[in-house]
């Protein structure tokens, strides 16, 4: 057995306090040292300047210092403990629970570079930077699939194809959202209003609310049970690497609400029609092998949206509220 | 019996009875009873109109761009043809695709994957106002992909 706390455990815990040392230890490990960190303060990380944002500059300074070879990852251990240790229905729930995150890479890959058009100069390096992120996590979950599920194909889409059958109806809600508002941008890429509302649903919802929930589930569990090592160490790296996407993001819809007052409304309506969408589930999945419950991953989903709208400093209007209490999680992210 | 020709008046006539009825059994089967009370609510008191376009529609089919329009009103299709290219276009939202998308669709290509790859595009009306129904206009285009229909082979480029 283990003395790790259970995966739930932070949900009761409150916001934790980082130490300088933890912080260092976050900022400056280096992919084999990833490994040692704790998921739960890395998720408190991308919290930590979010009253205070960095400019997109040390962004992009700090993606030069912290971007890792996704090809050094070593999967032989992740092998064993896929096919040896792991039951069929951790297998089970373990895919259904991951094969968003698989398409949801890819796809928040390729909607980005049209955001750059209309972007400032110092912002332009943070999203090509971004871009770059966002493909090796691709390579990441392409790896896995391939490498420790033991999916069959000659390249990429292969792969995606093979994983598909586990990703839910519902995940073409927040996905199909940005890929029209992406079409929006490429017809009219210096709308600053079509930019904050692609913005709301790139970095506030699919990176700050579905990516940030769902790597906890996964990675608390593979922590919890001490199983696949290259996961842990490769998707904490990853969501190191989405700390830098949802400050970058939050710095972005921050700046034009207080440019115009007015973007608020922008952001209203397209969390409106992401909640409106997020109210049904297609799939029943099961979360009780990886150790949580529907409704805590529930609570996990509100504490994150409740962070990024109040450090930033977005409110709600009632009916929105009224809305998401009838969310359930999306098991996808990007 | 002749088979009906994609994009021809017989089809969308087809095409009509087929959203009436929806999508069937072992679609719905497949996914939650939450999922498919859902596209019951919304399809119930849907108001709005499609003009969903073929771009090189075969020559063999009249040629395009054409568009099936389909209009919803309490709960049924009200109005369901085909609007050739030089009649005026005027619906809620107007999409287009590609022949070969079309008939890969119809080949048994995801739904939903159609929307998210942008293989169909929003080309007018208000894109958060569409996507509040997504679930049910990408069963809707599933239901479409399905009607059985004569798609002439793709000439090589
Ligand atoms: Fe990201
Ligand atoms: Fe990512």
């Amino acid at each position: 057995m283990t003395d790790r706390p259970s995966p739930t455990a932070v949900l009761h815990e409150g916001p934790r306090a980082l130490s300088d040392a933890q912080v260092r230890e976050i900022e400056e490990s280096n992919l084999a040292d990833v490994l040692k960190v704790d998921i739960d303060d890395v998720i408190e990380y991308v919290h930590k300047d979010l009253k205070a944002l960095p400019d997109f500059t040390t962004l992009y300074r700090k993606y030069l210092k912290q971007r890792w070879d996704v090809y050094d990852l070593d999967f032989s251990q992740d092998v064993i403990d896929w096919q040896e240790k792991m039951t069929e229905d951790e297998r089970q729930s373990f895919m259904a629970i991951a094969s968003g995150f698989h398409h949801g890479e890819r796809q928040v890959e390729i909607e980005l570079p049209v955001f750059m058009i209309g972007a400032s100069e110092e912002e332009k390096l943070h999203i090509a930077a971004q871009i770059e992120d966002e493909a090796r996590h691709t390579v990441f979950f392409d790896r896995f699939y391939r490498e420790v599920v033991g999916l069959k194909g000659d390249d990429i889409m292969d792969i995606l194809d093979a994983s598909f059958p586990w990703v839910s109806e519902t995940f073409v809600g927040p996905f199909g959202l940005l890929a029209y508002q992406a079409d929006e941008l490429r017809r009219h890429p210096y709308d600053e209003r079509a930019r904050v509302r692609y913005g709301t649903t790139y970095f506030l919802w699919i990176e700050g609310v579905l990516a940030l929930s769902v790597m906890k589930v996964t990675l608390s569990y593979a922590r919890w049970r001490g199983f696949l090592p290259a996961y842990y160490t490769g998707f904490t790296a990853t969501c190191r690497d989405e700390s830098r996407h949802v400050q970058g993001g939050m710095k972005y819809l921050q700046d034009a609400v207080r440019k115009d007052p007015s973007m608020i409304n922008e952001i209203h309506d397209t969390l409106r029609t992401i909640l409106y969408t997020s109210g049904v589930n297609s799939r029943q999945i099961y979360y009780e092998p990886l150790g949580w419950t529907q409704d805590e991953v529930r609570i996990l989903f509100f504490q994150q949206l409740r962070r990024k709208l109040n450090d930033v400093g977005i409110s709600l209007s009632p009916d929105l509220e009224e809305l998401l209490t009838k969310v359930q999680p999306v098991l996808a992210g990007g | 019996m002749t088979e009906t020709n994609f994009f021809s008046s017989g089809w969308a006539a087809v095409v009509r009875d087929a959203l009436d009825a929806g999508p069937s059994d072992q679609v719905r089967a497949g996914k939650l009873q939450e999922y498919w009370d859902l596209f019951e609510t919304i399809k119930s008191v849907y108001p709005a109109s499609w003009a969903l376009g073929c771009r090189e529609l075969p020559a063999e089919l009249g040629g395009g761009p054409a568009y099936l329009f389909v209009q919803w009103a309490g709960g049924t299709v009200a109005d369901c043809r085909i609007i050739g290219p030089d009649e005026p276009l005027a619906a809620t939202y107007v999409l287009a695709m590609d022949y070969a998308d079309w008939k890969a669709l119809h080949d048994g290509y995801d739904a939903q994957r159609t929307v998210m790859y942008r293989k169909i595009l929003l080309e007018e009306g208000n894109l958060l106002e569409f996507f509040k129904t997504i679930y049910f206009f990408a069963e809707c285009l599933a239901v479409i992909g399905a009607v059985e229909a004569r798609y002439p082979a793709l000439v090589p480029a």
